[in-house]
């Protein structure tokens, strides 16, 4: 197991904390698909000349498929969340470009524990991530060397050298 | 070393016990930013390595299409890939994923036009320059288009594989996909694509949803896609056919009749 | 040894050092041999089946216990859509009993259709004595060691303890007369510690099963909650042998909603980012299958145990 990024599906291990936000000469095709890409996963305005309708499609078909990406990492805050997953995570992420599956996960589920409607299995799961990593919703998460306790929504773990354990469930 | 053949299979994680136990498989695709740069591939790899399978790895993330160069990281990793599972040859997409600092997360079209040709042609030089084994490229299936095309789909693939000497990899059900989602005729497109230069052929299921054609990698292979295969397979026989399949899995009979219908569309000995 | 033989006067217990040495030594090495050959020829299970004919129940229960093997059978019944949960959490049959199902399985459907909770399931009768049919299969196949037999091991080390004690009274009277005893305490300490680990280690498994379970382990890596398997592809027997071999993670991995409202043991749930392990720290219902009143946890409320602020 390395310490980071705790993300498996991209071992060349990009995702900048920050997106760096480039400018190309504007109508180049570079600021054509910077435009493009912004329209479809940071709410950015559809660029002229598309055609609407297959846009707003490849746009829901992108969040779906962003939507089983997080269920991947979230198994259980996906399954808590059932059946308003992946609505909830949709509507959540329609504007937020993807920082990888984990963090996407992570975000939300803090998002909905802010709000109090993290359901118990993802508040369990979410403790247990912020017992075993440190995530400080910019970088990727780092796993934790000492000792440390996780808690959401009533979910306590601890970990302790690299264990987790789940001391009291979300109920 | 051995270039694909036969009907094989997207190798993934989660259904590695499945692939395993397909006594006549000869060829698995392997999503090439899975597996790490360092080594070592998965257990389950190397097995069927030692089985004489091929491995091909599969990149998504290279982005010949962007307009900015293709990083050389990327290629390098796509490089060491091949290294470590003694592949004939590596794949990727005529898309691009990533643009002005963001991921899309998925392969988005190109404008069809003589300036994307040009940079897909020069990403792809870049490419073959670190690459120890020739690349095979796969048109995607796109559900828009860009308001600015020149050529349509057959001229613009012949025109970056006439300028590249890289391989074919058709896909049949993206074929099939913007076929559906474009109103043009798949039968057209075969006619006119330099089939002699496929290295093999990806078949994918998909779904009818909200008036298009998905190809979603996570339903069943439709009968037209196998159609398409069978008619691709008349004019000219692709060497091998991979089926790809990301996700709800269905029970192991299931897939296996998936990789029977595909052999029989295309005349290939059965894997299973 | 030159300085042993030079102490031919005042030998304790009359016996020269360098003779007791040699005997003590011998007989030990006598007694060490048999000890070691019956411990080998008890553990070996000579008549084991081998790793392929073995059921992931019987599995379950060789790493894992009683509590595995219900929860293999639980994860079985499960993927195959007759096991189901009420609000309670109480197990409910939701169909006809599957071909092909063990002992286990009929009584686990049977005390699910009788509305057991999970947690309530090893303690039925029904299920009590399948886990006994199937305990006792696997101790006639050589699998498991039997009670009787660990015993006997046991008092198999009870010889080493008296060689142990008799080399101490040699060493303590030894000293009282002045005389070296080195080599003794150094033979003596070796054999303390020899009896102490066969002592303690008295393994539930025979060799033969730890190998089947190497085996097997490694045939089926596939299915290691890490590699996040597609449970629908390798069927009830694949999901039933998953959680055998890497335990209820897997079953928490295959329907973890099921697993939260039956209130499915958390042994070691690894999701990416990772490992859990522990027990939900609930409480089981302590009346009998099929009561409504005591259930406790039910819905979202607090209800039993684990509930605080």
């Amino acid at each position: 197991m390395s310490a980071s990024p705790a993300d498996g599906t991209d071992p060349t291990g990009d995702r900048p904390a920050t997106p760096d936000i480039h400018r190309p000469p504007s109508g180049s095709l570079a600021a054509r698909q910077a435009e493009l890409v912004a329209a479809l996963v940071a709410g950015g305005p559809p660029p002229p000349g598309f055609a609407p309708a297959p846009l707003a499609a490849a746009r829901a078909a992108l969040l779906r498929k962003r939507a089983g990406e997080v269920a991947r990492h979230w198994p259980l805050l996906a399954a808590g969340l059932a059946p308003h997953w992946p609505a909830t995570f949709i509507e959540w992420a329609a504007d937020r470009p993807s920082v990888g599956g984990l963090r996407d996960g992570w975000d939300l589920a803090r998002a909905l524990h802010a709000r109090h409607a993290l359901p118990a299995l993802g508040a369990e799961e979410l403790a247990v991530r912020e017992a075993a990593y440190r995530y400080d919703g910019d970088a990727a998460p780092r796993r934790r060397r000492r000792p440390a306790v996780g808690r959401a929504g009533g979910a306590v773990a601890v970990q302790l050298a690299g264990r987790v354990r789940l001391l009291r469930t979300a109920r | 070393m051995t270039g694909p053949h036969g009907v094989g299979i997207g190798w993934r994680p989660e259904i590695a016990g499945f692939v395993a136990e397909l006594p006549g498989l000869r060829f698995v695709e392997v999503i090439a930013e899975s597996v790490p740069a360092a080594g070592p591939p998965p257990d389950a790899l190397v097995e069927l390595r030692q089985r004489g399978v091929t491995v091909v790895p599969h990149g998504v993330r290279l982005s010949l299409g962007g307009a900015e160069p293709v990083e050389p990281a990327r290629v390098a990793h796509l490089a060491a890939v091949a290294e470590l599972v003694a592949a004939p040859l590596v794949s990727e997409h005529i898309a691009f994923v990533r643009a002005g600092g963001l991921e899309a997360g998925h392969l988005l079209p190109l404008p069809r036009t003589r300036e994307a040709v040009d940079v897909v042609c020069a990403n792809v030089a870049r490419a073959q320059a670190d690459l120890p084994v020739p690349i095979a490229l796969e048109p995607i299936a796109a559900l828009f288009d860009w308001p600015d095309d020149e050529l349509d789909e057959a001229a613009f693939l012949s025109e970056i594989l006439a300028r590249t000497d890289a391989l074919l990899l058709l896909d049949i059900a993206n074929v099939h996909a913007n076929a559906v989602n474009r109103g043009t005729d798949p039968l057209a497109l075969l006619d006119r694509l330099p089939l002699e230069r496929v290295a093999y052929v990806h078949v994918a299921g998909g779904a009818e949803q909200g008036g298009f054609y998905h190809d979603t990698h996570t339903d069943p292979v439709p009968a037209p896609v196998l159609d398409l295969l069978t008619e691709l397979c008349e004019r000219h026989r692709p060497p091998a056919v991979l089926l790809e399949r990301d996700g709800r899995y269905p029970p192991a009979p299931d897939l296996r009749a998936e990789l029977d219908a595909v052999a029989a569309a295309t005349g290939f000995p059965l894997v299973t | 040894m030159i300085e042993l033989a030079a102490d031919f006067d005042f030998d304790t217990w009359g016996v020269p050092s360098r003779t007791f040495l040699i005997i003590y030594l011998v007989a030990t090495v006598v007694v060490v041999v048999g000890v070691l050959i019956f411990r080998r020829r008890t553990l070996t299970g000579r008549s084991a089946p081998p790793a392929d004919q073995l059921g992931p129940q019987q599995v379950a229960y060789l790493t894992g216990g009683e509590d595995r093997a219900v929860w293999s059978s639980v994860s079985s019944l499960r993927s195959q859509g007759v096991l189901g949960v009420g609000p309670g959490g109480e197990l409910t049959a939701d169909g006809p009993l599957p071909t092909g199902a063990t002992p286990l399985d009929q009584a686990v459907h049977y005390a699910a259709s009788q509305r057991c909770s999970a947690r309530q399931l090893r303690r039925t009768e029904w299920v009590t004595r399948a886990l006994d049919q199937l305990r006792d299969g696997l101790s006639r196949h050589d699998l498991l060691v039997t009670p009787e037999r660990r015993a006997a091991l046991r008092l198999g080390t009870l010889l080493l303890a008296v060689m142990v004690a008799l080399g101490v009274a040699r060493i303590v009277a030894g000293i009282a007369n002045d005389r070296p005893v080195w080599y003794l305490v150094f033979i003596v300490g070796a054999l303390a510690v020899l009896t102490m680990v066969l002592f303690v280690r008295v393994p539930r498994r025979t060799r033969a099963a730890d190998a089947a379970l190497l085996n097997l382990r490694h045939r089926n890596r596939h299915l290691a909650p890490g590699s996040n398997p597609a449970y629908a592809v390798y069927g009830a027997a694949g999901t039933a042998m998953a959680v055998a071999l890497y335990g209820t993670a897997s079953l928490w991995a295959l329907d973890p909603a099921f697993a939260q409202q039956a209130d499915i043991q958390r042994e070691t749930v690894t999701g990416g980012a990772g490992t859990v392990t522990g027990d939900g720290g609930t409480t089981a219902g302590a009346g009998g299958c099929g009561s409504s009143g005591g259930d406790s946890g039910g819905g979202g409320g607090c209800g039993g145990g684990g509930c605080g602020g």
